[in-house]
């Protein structure tokens, strides 16, 4: 299974078995080598990953602010949430997500993924987009919910991202 | 009643792992978020037993591990991970981790897992699938 592919798969099994979101859709696509696409349009919040060993790549989620709360209020599940946590648990849910779905998705990267190690998430604000660097590749979908969009992209060289 | 310490990273999981600890009944005594903060927590408050998240920053999970059995070569930990982080669990438990629950965490999986490290704890046979089916 091709990357793009596999973390589309666990995505929606993610939204669909463990955030309570029935209204799932791919809507878009993006292949930087079909198009004259030189950046990653960001949403509202971004977190990323990056990957290392067999694969040098990164993996970027980034959601429209009205899905993330959706997951924040699952992920608490009705535990209020005081004005001096709300930031931490922001960035924290959406760490954890991309977190649980890179680990779910890469046991189907090419080559079962043996041999690729990921960091700790990291959260990015204030961020509009992230600019390709020359020979570099980019391949993302936008995914549509009830609650809003978000995107899933994988960055590195050409023939790293497949 | 165990007394259990959290380590992790991210806010949301201490959150949910004292939440179901709690729930099954046992104590948290101390969530810390780096290994270097488990290190002293254990050193100072000597649970009954840890939970462990792999990755982290400034110290991982299996550097924590190391660490603490050297401390104590009886503590009872069990690594939190995500699929795919198969060597990584190999490693923790050559480093002296007791066991290991797959993300996403849920109440049987945690009552599981500790039921595994302490048998006063153990739940039914059928209750014991829930964890040997996600690998």
């Amino acid at each position: 299974m091709m990357i793009l592919d596999a973390l589309i798969l666990q995505i929606k099994l993610f939204l669909s078995e463990d955030m309570e979101i029935s209204d799932i859709e791919v809507i878009e696509t993006h292949d930087s080598t079909n198009l004259e696409l030189d950046r990653l349009e960001l949403r509202d919040y971004t977190s990323m990953i990056a990957t290392g060993g067999k694969l040098n790549a990164m993996i970027v989620i980034s959601y429209d602010m009205k899905l993330l709360n959706h997951l924040v209020e699952v992920f608490m599940d009705g535990e209020e949430v005081s004005d001096e946590e709300k930031q931490e648990i922001i960035d924290s849910v959406s760490g954890e997500t991309i977190n649980t779905i890179m680990g779910l998705a890469l046991p189907q990267f090419p080559g079962r993924g043996k041999g690729v190690t990921i960091t700790p998430p990291i959260t990015v604000n204030d961020a509009t987009n992230i600019k390709k660097y020359k020979n570099s590749r980019i391949i993302s979908a936008t995914i549509q919910t009830e609650y809003g969009c978000l995107s899933i992209s994988a960055l590195g060289s050409e023939d790293s991202i497949k | 009643m165990l007394n259990i310490l959290i380590v992790d990273d991210s806010l949301i999981i201490r959150k949910k792992l004292t939440k179901l600890i709690e729930k099954l009944g046992h104590s948290v005594l101390y969530d810390a978020s780096n290994g270097q903060e488990a290190i002293d927590a254990y050193g100072s408050k000597k649970p009954d037993l840890v939970t462990m998240d792999i990755t982290m920053p400034d110290m991982d999970g299996i550097t924590a591990v190391k660490e603490i059995i050297k401390l104590d070569s009886e503590a009872k930990i069990i690594m939190v991970t995500s699929h795919g982080q198969e060597d990584m669990v190999i490693k923790s438990i050559q480093a002296g981790a007791v066991g290991y629950i797959l993300k996403p965490i849920t109440e049987d999986k945690l009552a599981a897992s500790i039921g595994e490290v302490f048998i006063e704890y153990a739940v039914n046979e059928d209750d014991e699938d829930i964890l040997e089916d996600d690998y």
